[in-house]
């Protein structure tokens, strides 16, 4: 049966792979995060301008692509979320 | 059976501190992740909390006669609404529960007496709880976490509780039978409340943890 993924864990996945991809600090690219994210263009374009306006991402414009660093109160969101994945799954629920 | 009574009070208390605490830990969950399975949880544990505090107030004896039966009514209401939280957070949508829910449940309930509002109450509340063991049962078959066992455990335990419940209504209140299952009820619950508090422990060890590395 196909388990379709819930929009707190959608966040928590691009938040992550955001996290995750900027090894080198420059931010990470909308291809690499749709891609890890496993989301269409549009769905990631609309979702990164709300994680952005949320303060959970920073945008960064570099050669006149975008590109996003999580910040601190998207690595806090992170690690609350891992924290209630398994309280929520205890009571056979998803986050 | 004055001593029936101060046991089923505390044990009362203690179902509300517990369904409260865990209502708590969910509430701060929805506030940090936004989660609305969390605020699902959340409401469950609220109206089961403030279900055994009412009925643990009316057992202590601060109202009227007149407002007890009501008081009583309305404890049981709230508890099974905290069931029906509990039992359908797998699948509703909240906000549509905001909005009618309540008003749904409230309805069938102004027209019947207090006993026989108290057996349906008891029997709606068996059948959420058996839902949410189900639905429980069957995320333990997927994710073979011990503590979802638990949990369903504990949802059956529950739900043994308001069964037995609903059984000591078909003795009179002064029988003493009537006295030791309503007794053997609020045990059963309490206990699989407990069992219910088990991730609640869980998680605070968890977040200790985690502020120790961070």
């Amino acid at each position: 049966m196909v388990q379709y993924r819930t929009q707190v864990k959608i966040i928590a996945d691009v938040l992550s792979t955001a996290r995750d991809l900027n090894s080198e600090g420059e931010g990470v690219g909308v291809t690499a995060l749709l891609r890890r994210a496993n989301m269409s263009y549009g769905r990631i374009s609309k979702l990164l301008s709300e994680l952005v306006g949320s303060g959970l991402l920073e945008e960064l414009s570099v050669e006149k692509t975008s590109k996003y660093i999580i910040t601190t109160k998207g690595m806090q969101f992170l690690v609350a979320y891992q924290g209630f994945e398994d309280f929520a799954e205890s009571f056979g629920l998803r986050l | 059976m004055a001593d029936l009574v101060l046991i089923e009070n505390i044990l009362q208390f203690i179902g509300a501190f517990v369904s409260l605490s865990i209502a708590a830990v969910a509430v701060k969950g929805f506030r940090q992740t936004g989660s609305p399975a969390l605020l699902r949880l959340a409401t469950a544990f609220a109206f089961l909390g403030v279900g055994f505090g009412v009925e643990g107030l009316v057992a202590l004896g601060p109202f009227a006669a007149i407002f007890a039966t009501t008081a009583l009514v309305g404890g049981l209401l709230l508890e099974t609404t905290g069931y029906f939280f509990l039992a359908f957070s797998h699948v509703i949508d909240v906000t549509i529960a905001k909005r009618r829910g309540l008003a749904l449940l409230v309805f069938p309930f102004i027209s019947l007496s207090s006993v026989q509002a108290v057996a349906a109450l008891s029997i709606l509340s068996f059948y959420f709880v058996l839902y949410g063991f189900v639905e429980t049962f069957a995320s333990y078959l997927k994710n073979r976490r011990p503590d979802t066992l638990l949990i369903a455990g504990g949802l059956a335990l529950i739900g043994t509780g308001t069964f037995v419940q609903w059984l000591s209504l078909v003795y009179p209140p002064v029988d003493v039978l009537s006295q030791v299952l309503s007794l053997v009820q609020i045990l059963m619950k309490e206990i699989g409340l407990m069992i219910l508090f088990v991730p609640v422990i869980g998680f605070a060890m968890g977040a200790r943890k985690l502020d120790g590395t961070v």
